[in-house]
């Protein structure tokens, strides 16, 4: 343990580049107040400060992810840590592995698209664009911070910007939608605090910091009783059946580029804290509960794909899906072994990239149509032709076509589950025959959208609308070619992380 | 230089290569590239064509006793699994490649005439090379997870050329269906593989038969298992290859552009899962259970096909309802475990059957001339007849066509069924009699269609029937213009490709006559010299004569009936067998069923799943939540909407938590 300790210590690199990392976008935040802009004639600055910030953000991430991180090791790598606030026990402590890295560069990708997807934004767009950097802020230090209080007041610091972009720049309902979105996750929050406090508490020193708690591995009641915590806490963001029904009300409401951020980016930090706490520090309690992690998983898919069958809101309609998708999430995890950890990794990427492509494009008709109902739609095809092949495109993608990101996690959690030896065969049967309902469900609910909105006569009324513009090209390939990559040559990804999910999975074997 | 086997990977990569530059190019510079029609065919052609010569210099080497040859490599991997990819080129892979290049090719070429005046010419070109390719690149995988990579791609190509022309609401549905129909065939296909996976630990064809062998053998593996898991697998080429009772989308895939319905839907796609049934021989061979489950559903299969192609008055689906039937045959074979006969006919029906597709297209195209673009008119034959002297070339072909799949020696559907029917009399005698009857209800309908379309009288200036079809449809007669033009043989890019299928029609079947298959030598040189040396003229000739005089028996009813009109068929069957006549022409009823059961149900069960979520689960959260919060305060800021700086304060009290444990926890450490 000890010797471990100092190994961080040794490890950790001159030059603060994660610290940078995620302090670069909260910096250009407060930068943004002094650009002069004004309703009446809103200056373009602060979309290309922001714009460029973050391209810059993700360009060092790529960079310093390339260069100093060793994906082939399996423990913390860059690791800062400085004590910020003794009193609190707080540290300013962060490392980067093999479950951080694929998530903070795709935060990084997602939140820099749906900054360029929110080109048209006009009102207060001081404000709106210095919330989306705030908010890339404190998504980096939730993936990177190794300090329990760091990362909760990271986990914490994300909800406001989302809160404010919902309840300012939503539809209709956004009063109700951004409230319900607070009084979940903050509700949830505490569970977590009290559970981390607990765990922090629990030993003969006081600590935070992440590995030193990893090493304690609390078992018993005890752990039993965090782990639960953590779940309910993790699983709002998820999120996990029944605490998901928060997710179609936001989405629903947020504009597309926020939604872009919903599902691209937060509900992975439900996936990523699920694996750092509940697997990596509970793993006893992990081992107990697993079964119950891959039945509330089966329920996501089947029930979330249900209700999107039956949803009539495009937006609606998608949100559901990704609670279907973030079912395979959960049944990966629970599986316990490298595939179904593995499986749920490469889930949390593809439907992050793939879900952001979907909410991207719908958003880019809906400014040309000004409606997600889908009774009300149809034959858009013809007048927006290329918006079309995005968006069948997206739902390929999600409806786990080969070639695509979503059929290789899809099938590593599949594989996962089946050669997972401690479940009986009863179970692991019915979980796999659930889940593969889940995949006939998928093109139903999504090809029938397809067909409703798109397919069909052409409508008179948008005839003169121009279809996507050069910079939503862009964006729309920024996503979708990740998703193709991954599809067709998987080990782009999963080499980054493959290290420490097997450590991860390794831990189950040996105890 | 390389062995053509060992660069037998580039066979998919350059249509794929072909299509992913026009697909990049469509999306980035649409009008550009919609002009460049030229240019995009001349690539994709000669991508294609590449590919085909490629396949032809296997098949050649193939021939000549080149041993087979693997390559694998490491897709994806976790722990201690490893999920292996590459490609396998062996005889029966290097005849699907050689067959499936060749029809490949001729559909491209046959396409540049029939989308000349589409708009999406070009989108259909790089669908078509794209099809390709993913096509290719099944049958050369060396596994059962690969194939399933590739099946889904086919079925994906499927879907988008189905719905090619997305403005008609047809077109749409029956993309649809086909995509869901097929995933729930794959349903049972992947459950199927990652059990085997289970049970053997591999996704290789042979492992998997080895594996199970010894689980079985060993005990670790109970008998039913496996015998489900091998029904589950076989799921997946009942929904491709169209089998009953997932064989309902094939003839609502029609609606795809007819280039379509020749290459897909009757030579290459649907034939894919005869293909797998063929590469899981080794497994299905231990399953006697199993064969016989897919003899009796192909038996279902080939005669429900014929028997609604019987009544079919729309020309492309009684082709369609015939390859239902014919594919019937196929599995008839597979399931007799005559895998080298189930191949054959394959081979021989996607040379005939993409003939008369495309014949059939070349008949709608000069139609069209007539009665407009409206495929209810267009490719109804009761707007037809007497084409044969307008076009000489696709009556001929057609009439070729009719002959084949008839089974009138020595054209090649002969020799393929006469092979079905022997094994299935030796096999399953009552399905050998399903399928003896079969055959001549086939050379019946196939004659029926041809004497509808090119003999007799031109109807097609008939508008009293125009406008009976379109109000059939629901559709408003006043509403559309015919063109009013005359019928013409179609242009050299059309025709060309039918002369050239007719010529494998007519002598394909010739390699694989019974005393001496070159076919057989090739797929299987044992099984080749048993049925040479078990060949006797005694028992061929009985069994070749009663196929032979069944067929000819449908032929003599067809010319009665339609081109003699001696019999009016309607007032003699139609009319005294009312309930037959409707259940035919209600296609067994399956559409009815299907869609009051699975498409309302599932779309009452997902309602209620909604109305439940939204008043149960959202309700008994959000009052847990409140009660949690002690108060209704939560409530009044929902309804007054001062939320807007509710964050805030429940950000400020959580920090004012963290600070309060925070000073608790400072003494302990």
């Amino acid at each position: 343990m000890d010797a471990g300790l100092a190994e961080l210590a040794v490890s950790g690199s001159p030059f603060p580049w994660l610290s940078l990392i995620v302090l670069l976008p909260a910096a250009a935040a407060l930068m943004l107040p002094l650009v002069p802009s004004s309703e009446e004639n809103p200056s373009p600055a602060p979309k290309i400060i922001t714009l460029v910030v973050l391209l810059v953000d993700l360009l060092l991430m790529m960079g310093v992810f390339a260069t100093r991180f060793d994906p082939s090791t399996e423990g913390l790598q860059l690791v800062e840590r400085v004590s910020w606030l003794p009193a609190l026990g707080l540290e300013w402590s962060l490392g980067v592995d093999g479950l951080s890295a694929p998530l903070v560069v795709l935060s990084g990708l997602v939140t820099l698209l749906s900054v360029a997807a929110s080109w048209s934004v006009q009102r207060k767009s001081r404000l709106y664009f210095a919330l989306m950097l705030v908010q890339a802020s404190a998504q980096g230090l939730v993936f990177l911070s190794q300090d329990f209080l760091l990362f909760f007041l990271a986990w914490e610091l994300e909800l406001v910007p989302v809160y404010l972009l919902i309840a300012i720049w939503g539809g209709q309902n956004r009063q109700y939608a951004a409230t319900k979105f607070i009084l979940y996750t903050a509700l949830a929050s505490l569970l977590i605090l009290i559970s981390g406090l607990a765990l922090a508490l629990s030993g003969e020193t006081f600590t935070f910091n992440l590995t030193e708690l990893a090493a304690r591995s609390p078992g018993g009641s005890f752990g039993l009783l965090c782990y639960v915590g953590f779940l309910i806490g993790f699983g709002v963001k998820l999120p996990m059946f029944p605490l998901h029904t928060w997710l179609p009300d936001a989405h629903g409401e947020a504009n597309a580029p926020v939604s872009m951020l919903l599902a691209g980016v937060l509900l992975k930090m439900g996936g990523y804290a699920l694996l750092r706490f509940n697997v990596q520090m509970l793993p006893e309690a992990h081992a107990t509960l697993a079964p119950a992690l891959v039945i509330l998983g089966i329920v996501n898919i089947v029930y979330g794909a249900l209700n999107a069958f039956a949803q009539d809101n495009v937006k609606r309609r998608i949100a559901c899906s990704s609670v279907s998708h973030m079912g395979f999430v959960l049944v990966g995890i629970g599986a316990v072994d490298a595939l179904g950890i593995s499986g749920a990794m490469l889930q949390m990427v593809s439907h992050g990239l793939i879900a952001a492509a979907m909410f991207f494009v719908t958003g880019v008709f809906y400014e040309r149509t000004k409606t997600l109902s889908i009774p009300n739609m149809g034959g858009l095809a013809k007048a927006l032709p290329i918006t079309f092949a995005f968006f069948l495109a997206s739902s390929l993608a999600s409806l786990a076509l080969p070639g695509m990101s979503g059929f290789i996690s899809e099938i590593t959690v599949f594989l996962g589950i089946t050669s997972q030896e401690a479940f009986t065969s009863v179970f692991r049967s019915i979980t796999v025959l659930m889940a593969a309902i889940g995949l006939v469900l998928t093109p139903i609910y999504l090809l029938s959208m397809c067909r409703r909105v798109f397919f069909g006569p052409r409508i008179p009324a948008l005839a003169s609308v121009a279809d996507m513009r050069p910079r939503e090209l862009v964006i729309g390939l920024s996503l979708l070619v990740p998703t193709l990559v991954i599809g067709i040559w998987p080990r782009v990804a999963m080499d980054l992380y493959e290290a420490s999910t097997n450590a991860l999975a390794l831990q189950f074997i040996a105890s | 230089m390389p062995s053509a086997e060992e660069l037998a990977w580039l066979i998919p990569v350059l249509p794929l290569f072909g299509a992913v530059l026009t697909g990049l190019g469509l999306i980035s510079f649409n009008r550009t590239i919609n002009r460049l029609r030229k240019p995009v065919a001349l690539l994709l052609i000669s991508c294609v064509g590449a590919a085909a010569a490629l396949s032809y210099s296997i098949l050649f080497n193939q021939l000549n006793g080149a041993p087979p040859v693997e390559h694998l490599f490491v897709w994806a991997s976790a722990g201690s699994f490893v999920l292996p990819m590459g490609y396998v080129v062996d005889p029966l892979g290097a005849v699907m490649l050689a067959l499936v290049t060749t029809i490949a090719l001729l559909v491209l070429v046959y396409s540049h005439g029939y989308m000349a005046h589409d708009k999406g010419y070009v989108r259909f070109f790089t669908y078509l090379a794209l099809f390709s390719s993913s096509m290719l690149g099944l049958i050369i995988s060396p596994n059962l997870l690969e194939i399933y990579v590739f099946w889904e791609l086919v079925g994906m190509c499927s879907y988008l050329l189905v719905g090619f022309w997305y403005d008609r609401d047809g077109a749409a549905h029956a993309a649809q269906k086909a995509f869901v129909v097929n995933r729930v065939g794959d349903f049972g296909l992947l459950l199927g593989i990652l059990g085997l996976f289970w049970a053997t630990g591999s996704f290789d064809f042979q492992g998997i038969a080895d594996g199970l062998q010894n689980g079985l053998t060993a005990g670790t593996v109970a008998p039913w298992a496996a015998l489900l898991l091998c029904l589950l697998v076989f799921m997946g080429p009942m929904a491709k290859s169209a089998q009953f009772p997932l064989h309902v989308w094939l003839p609502d895939a029609m609606e795809g552009p007819t280039p379509i319905s020749a290459l897909i839907h009757a030579a290459t796609m649907v034939a894919a899962g005869v293909f797998l049934v063929a590469r899981l021989d080794p497994l299905y061979a231990q399953f006697p259970v199993v064969q016989t489950v897919i003899a009796v559903v192909g038996t279902i299969t080939c005669f429900l096909g014929a028997s609604i192609a019987l009544t079919q008055m729309d020309l492309k689906k009684g082709l369609a309802y015939s390859t239902v039937s014919q594919l019937g045959y196929m599995m008839l074979a597979m399931g007799c475990g005559a895998p080298v006969a189930g191949i054959f006919h394959l081979v021989t029906h996607a040379f005939f059957k993409a003939m008369l597709f495309l014949g059939s297209g070349s008949v709608i195209h000069a139609m069209e001339e007539v009665v407009g673009h409206e495929p209810v008119l267009a490719q109804d034959m009761r707007l037809m007849g007497g084409l044969r002297k307008k076009m000489p070339v696709t009556s001929i072909t057609f009439f070729i066509g009719c002959i084949a799949i008839s089974g009138i020696p020595p054209l090649a559907g002969f020799w393929s069924k006469d092979e079905i029917l022997g094994q299935a009399f030796n096999s399953y005698p009552l399905l050998w009699v399903v399928g003896f009857l079969t055959a001549g209800m086939t050379a019946f309908y196939m004659f029926r269609l041809y004497f509808l379309t090119f003999e007799g009288d031109f109807r097609g200036n008939d508008t009293a029937m125009q406008a009976q079809l379109l109000t059939a449809v629901g559709k408003d007669p006043s509403e559309h213009h015919a063109h009013g033009g005359s019928v013409h043989e179609s242009a050299w890019p059309m025709a060309a490709p039918l002369a050239v299928l007719a010529v494998p029609s007519v002598l394909i079947g010739l390699l694989g006559t019974p005393w001496n298959s070159r076919f057989a030598g090739l797929l299987n040189p044992e099984e080749a010299l048993e049925m040479a040396e078990h060949f006797s003229w005694g028992e061929f000739l009985p069994l070749a004569g009663a196929s032979v005089a069944i067929s000819v028996a449908g032929i003599t009813l067809a010319v009665l009936a339609y081109a003699l009109r001696r019999i009016d068929l309607g007032r003699l069957v139609a009319g005294r067998f009312p309930a037959v006549n409707a259940f035919l022409a209600n296609k067994w009823y399956l559409d009815v069923v299907n869609e009051k059961l699975f498409v309302r149900g599932s779309r009452k069960l997902a309602r209620e799943v909604l109305e439940v979520d939204a008043k149960v689960v959202d309700g008994v959260v959000n009052l847990t939540g409140l009660l949690t919060l002690g108060s209704g305060e939560g409530l009044k800021y929902l309804e007054t909407g001062r939320a807007q700086f509710y964050a805030l304060i429940v950000f400020a009290g959580v920090i004012g938590l963290v600070v309060l444990f925070g000073v608790i926890g400072g003494p302990i450490a």
